[in-house]
């Protein structure tokens, strides 16, 4: 039923035979030739019409017709170049910025874990952990025998999945002969199969895996692609892990990266009891790993719900045989006046961990981009009626051809349909490549693809888009009616148009919302310049830092092979000194418990914090660093285990905890009374964590000294370029161990920096935006300004030839857009107080009522609103009366 | 001059019993549009004059609904003519509209020839 049946010719031919036969009948009745052939077609009546309508028949006259509206779209599209690519930058401009904000916040907010039936899976999270351990995050953690023992209790979940990652950071892992670097976890048996993630190739692991802690591996999607180029021989290959040698057994799904949102996972191994790969890269605690320590909560579990179980069901439950397992190791019981930890579930459909970093950012950033929307939707619905205005000739004068008003509104909807779909084609790739660079700037590791949520959501704005550039200047087009065209003189047919009072309302409201997203951006730009400005207390120029993860059979040999390292490290040329430490500075990890000061734990007063943070440190930490020793000494090589311990403490730590004495001489020591150490120095308060930390407290100890030791951070402070030094260290430290990658190597600023890059592409994000919404409005306001003067050159003539000055002229049109800036400013206030509230958490060192974002937002848009009216107002008043009358 | 708008007035209310009688004349046998035409008149004795470019829409419509089928041949004056014959679906057709038009043509006359109702609103 394709195609087309029968030809219009074929038909014609038909008619032409009836006519024959009806003379033939006719002249047959008495009638004469010429007679019966009158007749005969007199009796038929309209034969074109009869084709016509032949013609007209069936489906294929909507194609027809959709095709000709669409030659005659893009005809007069071209007409109007400088029109069509205006409106079509805009609209990707528009489109691409939401889509590109919008495909970040579903990976990471909207988008559930590409699991099965993700809604019936949890997380386990604990109230508080019991007292005497150490965790990695109080709420989120578990011990081994807690893992264990909510394992062994059937009921409720099934199954319990644990997982942890074998570092904070990176592990070192080697494929061939070069050591690397990779993400990677320790997971349990049924971690693939209880999720329901598909490995395409290979297998996952089994409970049996788990038991024999098996040196199997099974990697991501992502790396197999990034770093094996997808080759599939690679399974069954060996990889290095911590110079473990571990056999790839499987590839999972693409699309799969693990279960915690914004960082991917590279490879997983099952739950390991080698000291060598120890939870977290920590080394192992007195002899003990994670596996037999009751004391370090550091796992986090993940259960499915069994079919038919409520959450609150299955978390009674388990409830006793939490509290019971809590306490194994520790005394079987709660001590006198603590509260038992309480277990409970939150979903796991989407990451939750990442609402709380990128959520409350992402959001204000959509609305940004909404408003940015907004705006430049309304610019191409001003461009379209002004356009369209200036062709309500040409309208009514079809109309009055006969066209009607369904025909005008379908080809004014295939126009606007063409500037859509040019637009929305642009925003695609133009989104493509933000959210890729966005991903890379917020360091969000997810695939930040485009998937279908993202395409339907670009496809509702575009529909809608669609709609409203067709509708809106419908009804400019028909106002005019048939009888316009009768009206001979430009000037007058279009005076009516150029006073539209929606027009001048767009205009207020978009200076609003620009209003709106300068303060926005004010603040947070400011808040950034506060943070980058914000000194570190630290030298930070010319330092160089990286981790490195030796195998270390004893601490005497771990301390031997540090020792050998900074010799050797400290000797290079170029390299001024070098030192190591435990937690990197600026990578937002601490080691933070409370200290005893001479004995007991210290008096403070009512609500002051008593949390010290600690450090493990080389010797000349605090040269190297630059920071100022106020009183006492740095570390130093003759600091060795068999010295008397040395402690140095903070400028806060003495305050705080030994006020108005001398520190230097008081010992402190750990919680537990285990090891205590003699202060030997004070330095000055710096930023140790990140950019914005308040100071608190803090104490280091000598690396020689302590009972443990594991992976160290290399800090390096070198003459010249920092980065530069890095292939001779990476040299010094392979002649150490061939297995060594150095981890993480940075500038010791770009590490600094890491810590508020969130608030920095935020900060660069709003700015591009309020930036963009400038460059709209301004387009609009010119646009609609320009446009404005062109139809009333007629009139401005008239006004001139009877006497009106040139600056008359001038003012008029300059009043109006200064009436209509100070509507929008007025408008704008309000709403922009209303975002500063919403920012306030996201701001540092600005208050949202800074009355300098406010000025500089008022004024940026006073100055556009003068620069977009300077043009058009010069025209007008260069109007040579004379000519302008002519015109007619 | 009719506007075309005016026509497919006409034709909309034709067009259900036009169809009807097209069907009804192929019954015999098949015909030309002409002879479709001078049949229908000659049965209805004159009253419906057919237009004929509506006829010919309409066996159009009819062929592109598969009710009738088209052959081009030559009359019994050899002319070149297009004959058009039922097809089954239309023969079904045929049955159903019929039955469907004895029903309404009932109902009509059931209503016009009953005499009481104007007068009660007269009163």
């Amino acid at each position: 039923m394709l195609k087309r049946k029968r030809s219009a010719e074929d038909f014609a031919e038909e008619i032409k035979a009836h006519l024959a036969l009806e003379a033939d009948d006719l002249q047959h009745e008495g009638l004469s030739k010429d007679e019966a052939q009158w007749k005969a077609r007199q009796q038929f009546g309209n034969v074109r019409a009869a084709q016509e309508r032949f013609y007209m028949r069936g489906r294929w006259v909507g194609l027809n017709k959709l095709g000709r509206d669409l030659r005659f779209g893009l005809r007069s599209l071209r007409q109007s170049p400088g029109f069509a690519v205006t409106a079509i930058l805009t609209l990707a401009l528009g489109v691409g910025a939401n889509t590109a904000v919008f495909s970040v916040m579903n990976a990471v907010l909207l988008r559930s874990l590409p699991v099965s039936d993700p809604s019936r899976l949890v997380y386990l999270r604990t109230s508080n952990p019991p007292r005497g351990t150490g965790t990695i995050d109080t709420n989120k953690t578990f011990s081994y025998p807690v893992y264990d023992a909510l394992r062994k209790h059937s009921g409720g979940v099934s199954p319990l999945i644990a997982f942890v990652p074998l570092s904070g950071g990176k592990v070192a892992v080697r494929y061939g002969s070069q050591p690397e670097e990779a993400e990677g976890d320790m997971v349990s048996g049924d971690f693939f199969s209880g999720l329901g993630v598909n490995l395409p190739l290979g297998r996952g692991f089994s409970e049996q895996d788990e038991t024999n802690h098996a040196p199997i591996a099974v990697i991501s999607y992502n790396y197999w692609t990034r770093r094996f180029a997808r080759n599939p021989d690679i399974l069954g290959q060996t990889l290095f892990v911590n110079g473990v040698p571990t056999t790839i057994v499987g590839i999972t799904a693409e699309g799969f990266e693990g279960v915690e949102g914004g960082s991917s996972t590279d490879f997983w191994i099952p739950l390991q009891n080698r000291p060598e790969l120890n939870a977290w890269g920590n080394p192992p605690d007195e002899g003990k790993t994670y596996i037999n320590d009751p004391t370090w909560w550091c796992l986090q579990l993940i259960a499915r719900l069994a079919p038919d179980v409520t959450r609150a069901q299955a978390s009674a439950q388990l409830q006793p045989v939490f509290q019971r397992a809590a306490y194994v190791g520790l005394g079987g019981t709660p001590m006198e006046g603590e509260k038992p930890p309480v277990l409970s579930f939150v979903d796991a459909k989407s990451f939750p961990g990442s609402d709380q970093m990128y959520g409350n950012p992402l959001r204000i950033l959509m609305a940004m981009v909404g408003l940015v929307l907004l705006i430049a939707m309304a610019n191409v619905v001003m461009l379209l009626m002004a356009r369209n205005a200036t062709r309500q000739r040409e309208f009514s004068l079809r109309l009055a051809l006969g066209a009607g008003r369904g025909e005008l509104f379908r080809q004014l909807l295939v126009e606007s349909a063409i500037l859509v779909t040019a637009g929305g084609a642009l925003a695609w790739a133009f989104a493509e490549m933000a959210a890729r660079l966005l991903g890379r700037w917020a360091q969000i590791e997810t695939s930040l693809a485009p998937d279908k949520t993202v395409l339907l959501f670009t496809l509702g704005i575009l529909v809608l888009a669609a709609l409203v550039f067709g509708l809106a200047p419908l009804r400019v087009a028909l106002s005019g009616g048939a009888e316009l065209v009768l009206k001979t003189s430009a000037a007058t047919s279009n005076t009516d148009a150029g006073k539209s009072r929606g027009g001048r309302l767009i205009v207020a409201l978009q200076m609003a919302l620009c209003v709106v997203l300068l303060v926005g951006a004010g603040l947070l730009i400011r808040t950034l310049q506060n943070l980058e400005n914000s000194p570190l207390g630290i030298r930070v120029d010319g330092l160089v830092v990286f981790g490195v993860k030796p195998n270390i059979p004893s601490v005497p040999e771990g301390i031997a092979f540090y020792r050998n390292l900074i010799g050797k490290l400290r000797v290079l040329p170029g390299v001024d000194s070098a030192t190591i430490m435990e937690s990197r500075l600026g990578s937002g990890w601490s080691d933070n418990s409370d200290m005893m000061v001479d004995g007991r734990l210290p008096e403070v007063a009512n609500g002051t914090s008593r949390t010290v943070r600690s450090n493990v440190a080389g010797p000349d930490f605090f040269r190297t660093l630059g920071v100022p020793v106020l009183a006492g000494r740095d570390f130093a090589d003759s600091d060795t285990a068999s010295s008397p311990h040395a402690g140095i403490i903070n400028e806060l730590f003495a305050q705080r905890f030994l006020p108005h004495r001398n520190p230097l001489g008081h010992t402190i020591g750990t919680d537990d009374g285990r090891y205590t150490m003699t202060i030997v120095g004070v330095v000055k308060n710096h930023k140790y964590r990140s950019i914005s930390e308040e100071p608190i407290p803090m104490a280091w100890c000598m690396y020689a000294q302590i009972p443990v030791i594991g992976e160290m951070q290399v800090e390096m402070r070198v003459y010249g370029e920092p980065m530069a030094i890095l292939p001779v260290a990476r040299k010094v430290v392979q002649q150490l161990d061939p297995n060594l990658p150095l981890i993480q190597p940075m500038t010791q600023r770009a590490q600094y920096d890491t810590t508020i890059s969130g608030q920095t592409l935020f900060a660069r994000l709003a700015g591009f935006f309020g930036v963009l919404a400038v460059v709209l409005v301004a387009t609009g306001l010119y646009g609609s300004l320009a446009y404005r003067v062109s139809v009333r050159t007629a009139e401005i003539g008239v006004r001139m030839a009877v006497g009106a000055r040139r600056e008359q002229v001038v003012w008029m049109i300059l009043k109006d857009s200064l009436l209509l800036t100070v509507v929008g400013v007025a408008l704008g206030i309000p709403l922009a107080l209303l975002v500063g509230r919403a920012l306030a958490t996201s701001l540092y060192g600005v208050k949202p009522l800074d009355a300098m974002s406010y000025l500089i937002a008022v004024a940026g848009v006073a100055a556009v609103a003068l620069a977009a009216s300077a043009l058009p107002a010069g025209r007008a008043a260069s109007i040579d009366p004379m000519k302008a009358l002519r015109t007619e | 001059m009719t506007t075309q708008e005016n026509n497919d007035d006409r034709i909309a209310l034709l067009q259900g019993t036009l169809d009807l009688l097209i069907l009804k004349t192929l019954i015999p046998g098949p015909r030309h549009g002409q002879g479709v035409a001078r049949t229908i008149q000659r049965q209805s004795e004159d009253v419906f004059l057919v237009d004929h470019g509506s006829l010919y829409v309409a066996l159009q419509r009819l062929e592109d609904k598969g009710w009738i089928g088209a052959k081009w041949g030559v009359s019994e004056n050899n002319r070149k003519a297009r004959f058009y014959s039922l097809t089954p679906k239309g023969r079904a057709q045929l049955v159903e509209k019929t039955g469907e038009w004895r029903r309404l043509t009932r109902a009509i006359g059931l209503i016009l020839d009953s005499n009481d109702g104007t007068q009660g609103q007269e009163a």
